[in-house]
Formats: structure tokens, sequence, C-alpha cells
């Protein structure tokens, strides 16, 4: 059981004391097992010796309490990398903003920003839509149009101080308030900054009759740019933060999925049939070969030459992989359609089409009469010299005993024998476990 | 199409010959044709009628946006509507006097699909973990969200008067001396041509998308997610792939919709209603099933804005109902029409006037096995 035989004697799949539970129940315990490459290993057991909660442990549907399950040496979990890195960095920006969006009222900074550039008539540009952005950021105030006059307001639209006739008034007007909101601005964040103080104002100051403004109003505005820029920021950082432990965490529950174990070279046959039972017979081995089929959505919508090929070509070896188990005659009949032996055959075509190297069949010869199970049998031996490895969950004896290379008995989640059919069957424990204590 | 599936063996009357093959294997080919002759011979297509059919054209693109997301991948989308709705204010945004960027429909079009396509991503993100009812809830409450921030976002959709006038498509661009801004604000058959070629477009990339790869995988989740990520096909990249183009589509008829009525009206014409419309439609249609979902939307939708406002005309004209009674109103009964159709129809045909070949299969077999 120990892996220091060295890379060459390397297992292709190394079962490491894997105990799985269920709350209280142990499923499996402590259980070793070694796959060598191009063999067939079977696992036997009474029903409930947790054969196929072992199965689920190596394709990926649970994760084993404790111990590990190595694929030619490799955890079979997604990797941690740039990639994730970035795409959880993505998704926090993307959160950030729209909090940030939210916090700093998306609707009053698109008045501000896009709407406030029509009414003064001027074509839209992109450096008058930022000095509009950083003006709202800033809480300046702004002039707008309402009823054919000009308004002074603050940047988010929400007071008016100042009403006038002329566009131009109106600015001089602007400026000179923007210099007193400004020269009230004090404390940390809040110093007055170049832009905020225009040079206009002092100028105009003695020209026009400023509108009377209540001091609380200008405070107020005054203190407007800390508190929007607080809140931006604020909004920024904890979406983001949110979203990148989001996209974290959901990464991590979905690292050991089945999927990924599949794609790393493992496929399995389930021991209650789950064929797509509403598809024709060839679209499921397709499904099976859906990893080999190269080419994204744009080339199948636009149904690009290299698409049409990599579908035909799909097409053969689906074709091929029905003749595998026999099942060509049946290519276009509806999968749930097919007695149950076929179908049986079909998951394992399925199976092999995903170019797997080591496959596992829970209970492929269920329900099968002797004649039936003794030509599975012998798929069974062609899968394995073909150069795929097979783990095998099986009950039937003769099929077992005239197959596997080496047996592993199950009882109650503990491995209690393992080694030729011959050892296996003359073990004291097995005929115990099999026959009941008496035996 | 030479990949096309050769028809069961076991069916008994074999439709791979005889005269009415061709009608069924080319059925979208022969209902193009016909519909596009149509506005040339029938005059009422240039009226209010022509309005009518193509507002029915949008409702199809609808649906077989829909269709993606219940149909083909079996997750349930009570919120169609809200991506319906943004595709049509992006567009309204990016084209209407009242903003600057006044940019032309196709370019604006382009956006407003990426856009949805994203909020469809962003939706589904989050929620790709929920099955059945609560990924229903999800969506439904998706929807309400979507048409309260459109109300309620004022500055930017206009609140309840919504944003208007929307230019029609090809407004300023003139081609071989006819101004299109000005043919499409007259005349309702270059919209209903621009929809039809739409919608013609939207069902040969469903048909491309059923034999693809990826259409593949979409049902494979749908029949046993399980099974399908054991076959090395990531369950969470399907579902992404399906809310995004389902998002696009939806949004795609939301430019259109925009366009034709020249507004986005007001957030209340993407409500539930309109949802659960366009889910009615897929489901007495057939699930999964393109020329069902077609069928579906052309007896639904067509009863509700076609029929019925001709109908009440009728009865207006006859003078049956001098004073206005709702009961003998056609409207006044069309909702419970609705109902009871929808209600024969789930109790004799559970999988749709025109079922896909696939989901039949699969409500039979569940009637044998029971």
């Amino acid at each position: 059981m120990n892996n220091n035989a060295g890379p060459a004697g390397t297992p292709l799949l190394h079962v490491d004391r894997v105990t799985v539970r269920f709350g209280g129940l142990v499923a499996v315990s402590e259980l070793d097992l070694d796959v060598p490459e191009g063999s067939i290993i079977s696992l036997i057991g009474p029903n409930g010796a947790g054969k196929t909660t072992a199965f689920n442990c190596v394709s990926g549907i649970y994760a084993p309490s404790s111990g590990s399950v190595r694929f030619r040496g490799k955890r079979l979990e997604r990797s941690f990398t740039l990639g994730t890195i970035l795409w959880a960095l993505a998704v926090g920006l993307l959160t950030g903003l729209l909090f940030a969006a939210a916090a700093v009222d998306v609707d009053r900074l698109w008045l501000a920003v896009v709407k406030r550039g029509m009414i003064t008539g001027e074509p839209f540009t992109m450096s008058g839509a930022m000095k509009r952005l950083r003006g709202y950021f800033r809480s300046e105030l702004a002039i707008d149009q309402m009823a054919g006059k000009w308004r002074v307001v603050s940047a988010d639209g929400s007071d008016v101080l100042a009403i006038k006739r002329d566009l131009g008034e109106a600015t001089l007007v602007r400026d000179a308030l923007q210099a007193k909101v400004t020269a009230r601005r004090t404390g940390p964040g809040t110093i007055p900054d170049a832009t905020d103080l225009n040079p206009r104002a002092a100028a105009a100051a003695p020209q026009v009759a400023l509108p009377v403004v209540k001091e609380e109003v200008l405070d107020r505005l005054a203190a407007g740019k800390s508190r929007i820029r607080w809140r931006g920021w604020l909004g920024l950082f904890s979406g983001m933060l949110l979203g990148i432990a989001g996209t974290l965490a959901v990464w991590q529950r979905g690292r050991r999925s089945p999927h990924v174990v599949a794609r790393a070279g493992i496929s399995r046959t389930f021991q209650n049939i789950r064929l797509f039972s509403s598809m024709s017979v060839l679209e499921n081995v397709l499904v099976g070969l859906d990893r080999t089929i190269p080419g994204g959505v744009f080339s199948m919508l636009l149904r690009t030459p290299a698409n049409r090929r990599a579908e035909a070509e799909a097409r053969q070896k689906a074709i091929a992989a029905l003749d595998f188990v026999g099942l060509s005659g049946d290519a276009n009949r509806i999968a749930g359609e097919l007695p149950y032996g076929d179908q049986r055959r079909l998951e394992i075509a399925r199976a092999l089409a995903t170019g797997a190297t080591l496959i596992l069949l829970d209970e492929p010869a269920a329900g099968m009469n002797p004649s039936e199970a003794g030509d599975l049998a012998g798929l069974v031996e062609r899968i394995r010299d073909r150069g795929v490895t097979v783990l095998l969950i099986e009950h039937h004896m003769n099929v077992v005993m005239r197959i596997s290379d080496r047996i592993a008995v199950l009882d109650h989640g503990t491995k209690i024998a393992e080694g030729t059919p011959a050892e296996v069957r003359r073990d004291e424990k097995v005929i115990e476990a099999y026959l009941g204590g008496e035996g | 199409m030479s990949n096309n599936r050769s028809p069961r063996t076991s069916a008994p009357p074999d439709p791979s010959t005889g005269p009415w093959a061709f009608l069924a294997q080319r059925w979208e080919l022969v209902t193009l044709g016909v519909l596009a002759i149509a506005p040339l011979v029938i005059p009422a297509l240039g009226g209010a009628l022509g309005g009518q059919v193509t507002n029915l054209f949008i409702y199809c693109i609808l649906a077989l946006a829909l269709n993606v997301m219940v149909g083909y991948t079996g997750l349930v989308h009570l919120g169609i509507a809200s991506f319906f709705g943004i595709g049509a204010y992006v567009l309204a945004i990016l084209t209407v006097p009242m903003y600057p960027f006044q940019i032309g429909f196709l370019a604006a079009a382009v956006i407003a699909v990426l856009v949805t396509a994203g909020t469809g991503l962003a939706l589904g993100a989050p929620t790709l973990r929920l099955r059945g009812d609560y990924l229903a809830i999800v969506t439904l409450g998706f929807g309400e969200v979507v048409k309260v921030t459109l109300r309620n976002l004022e500055q930017i959709t206009g609140g309840m008067k919504g944003l208007n006038p929307v230019p029609p498509p090809g407004a300023g661009v003139t081609l071989g001396g006819i101004d299109l801004g000005k043919e499409f604000a007259i005349d309702p058959r270059w919209f209903y041509y621009l929809a039809l070629l739409s919608l013609a477009g939207v069902v040969l990339a469903m048909r491309r998308l059923e034999n693809s790869r990826l259409g593949r995988a979409l049902v494979a989740v749908r029949e046993d997610e399980l099974a399908a990520q054991a076959m090395g096909i990531s369950a969470t990249k399907v579902k992404l792939a399906a809310f995004a183009m389902s998002s696009a589509v939806a949004g795609l008829a939301g430019c259109l919709y925009a366009a034709s009525l020249s507004t986005t009206a007001d957030p209340n014409a993407y409500d539930f209603n309109r949802s659960i419309m366009v889910l009615c439609a897929v489901i007495l249609g057939g699930l999964g099933s393109i020329p069902g979902t077609l069928l579906g939307v052309a007896i639904l939708v067509g009863f509700d804005t076609v029929l019925a406002p001709w109908a009440d005309s009728w009865i207006q004209q006859m003078n049956v109902n001098p004073k206005g009674l709702s009961y003998l109103s056609f409207s006044g009964w069309r909702l419970a029409i609705f109902g009871v159709a929808l209600v024969l129809v789930m109790r004799y045909r559970p999988e749709g006037l025109i079922p896909s070949r696939r989901l039949a299969a699969e409500l039979h077999e569940g009637g044998a096995g029971s």
C-alpha cells in the first residue's frame, strides 16, 4: 500500500486511507486501493458495503471526509491559478462598481454628467463629460436650465441656489458661490483644491448680486464633497470585498466537482442507469465526446467549415464507439427506449467516448442473464485491451472471477481482503461476509 | 442540411417520404417564404395589422429566447421580460435625441444585446446552484427588481414616461435615394421585414444550437446534471451560456420592440405579465421545440393582440353590444378563454402542441413507467 515504489511503479489511481462519513454514519472507512495502469480491478462486497460510495468519492461526487485520491500522482482538484485570481478580481470589480453606483446615486450622477451636457447646447465630448464627472464627485455647483431660465444648482440637483435669465450672469453667480462653498471646506479630506477655486470668481464677485444663501445650506454643500467620496469608496470597497470573497467561496466549493475529475481522465457509469434518456443513442455518445469537439459559440452559430468538420468527426467517433459496444444499429433510437442491457452498454460507450484512461463501471452486469453477463465480461476485457484501465463493481461472481486481475472486498465500509481471484475466493473473512457469521 | 437527424425508425408513418415531407422538413423555409410574400399580397399588412404582426414576430423572438432556458436547459425563468426591457431601454438611451449618444440603430442594438447578455451572466452566476422552484423565485424577483429600478431611475429612464421618441432604424441613412428613416416611419412593412429577418436569423441560430455541442450539453444538463458533469461537462459554464444567450436574444427582441413603438413605453410593459405570457406560449407550443414555440406565440399572443381587438370591433360593428357591457365584449372573455384553453392543452397534450422529439419521449416514458 505504500507509494514508495518509485515514479515508474506509481499506480494510475491511488486511494489513500479514504474515509467518507455522512453525519454519524461511516460509509467507507480507511480505504486503501491501488489501481495499476492496464488492469481490471474489482470491488466486491455485500450490499451496503460502501462500494458505490467509494466510486462516488473517486469520481468527485463526494469529497472524502479524510484521506486522499490521487490520479497519476495528482490530486483531483482544480488548481489555484492566476486565472482564478483574475476572475475573482473581475467579479469583485463589477460588484464594487455596482455598489458604488448605488452608493453615489447613479440617477443623479447621470443627470449631472449626461443631461447637463445637453442643456448648455455644447456638443457632447468625452472631456466635457469627464469634467462634469469630476465636478459631481467634488460636489461642485453646476448650471442647468428649467423653463427657459438658468439655475445654479448643487451637483446632484437637489439644491437650487439662484435663478437667472442670462447664462453669463448665472455662470458668474455659480463661480462666486462655488468660491464661498470651497472656502468653508475644512478638515481632513476636504482641503480646497485648485480646481475648486476658479480665478474668474474673484474678479466676478463685485459685478453680480449674489443671492442670499443660508449658512446651513453652504455648510451642507461644503460637506457634500467628502460625503459623496466617502460613500463612493465605501460602496466600491465593500462591493469588491463581497464579490471577491463570494467568487472565491464558490470556486472553493466547486473545486472538486465531477467534471474536473472527468476531464482529468476518469469516467464512469452509474448503478442506476443515468442516460440522457430523451436524447438519441448517438447524441448520448456525442455528449460524452463533448470535450473533444473544438470550437466555441460563434463558430457554432456561423457554422464555420472547421465547426462542420469537428461535428462530422465527432459523429464518426461516436459511431465507432457505438460499434465497439455493438449498438451502431440503434444510433438513432431514443436512449430511453433501449432494452436494459443495451442501456448499460450505451453508458459504457458514452463513458469511453470521453477519452478516459480509467473507467469506473458500477455493476455493469446488473439484471443480466448469465449469457449476457458473459458478453459483458468480454466487453470489459476488450476495454482493457484498448489500454483503458477498469475499476469494476460487480455482483456476478463468474464475471468478476473471470476477468479481474485483483479483487478488493469491502464489508461495512472496510476492506476485508484484497488479492487475486483465487486468493479472495479462499479467504475466510470473505466467505464469512458473504455467507454470514456461522460459515 | 446534411446532418439533419434521420427520423425515428420505430415511428409508424414515415415522414421522410410523401408530399408532406418537404413541408415537414423545411417548414421554416416554407413559412418564411409565405410571410415574406404576404405584405406584397395582403394590403392590410401595410396598415395596423402590419404593426400587430410585427409585434407577433417580436414576441416570437422573445419566446425563442425563453425557450433556451426553459426548453433546452430546463431552468424555469419567470423574468424574461426584464431582459426584454433592458434591451429596449439600452437601445433607447443610445438613440433618443434627449441624450448625446444618438448612435445608429445597428450599433445600438449590438451594444444592447451585449449589455443584456452581460446582465444575464450577472444574474446567472450567483444563482447557478439553485434549481427548479428556487430559481423561478429568483428570476421572478429579478424581473420585479428591474421593473422597479427602471421606474425609479427617473433621470436615466424617464420614469413612468419612458424614453421617446426612439428614432426608427436607419434614421438619417439614405440608401439609393431612399431616406430609410422616413420609410420606416411611414410604412409598417419595413418594420415587418426587419422583424421577420431578425426572427429568421434567431430561428437559424436556434437550429444550429440544437445540433451543436453546446445544444447537446444544455439538454444533457437538463436531463441529468450529474451524469453530464461526469462526462466532463461543466454544468456551471453551460448554464451560464444558456443565461447569456437567452438574455441576449431577449435583448434583441427588446430593441426591435422599442424601435417599432418608437418609445420604450413605461416600465410596466416589462412586468411579470409579459414574462408569464411568453412562458405560457412556450409551454403551450412545446418546451424545447422551435416550431412549437412559434405556434404557441402565434396562438396565444395572436389571440390576444390580433384576434381579440378584431372580434371586439366586429361586435361593435354588428351593434350587438350598444351599451358597451363588458360581458358582451370579446375582451371581457379574453382571459377566461385563455385560461380554459391552457387547462385543456395541459390536460390532453402536456408536452405541447408540437412537442420537441426529445421532450415528448421523456413525458411518455414517465407516463408508461409509473
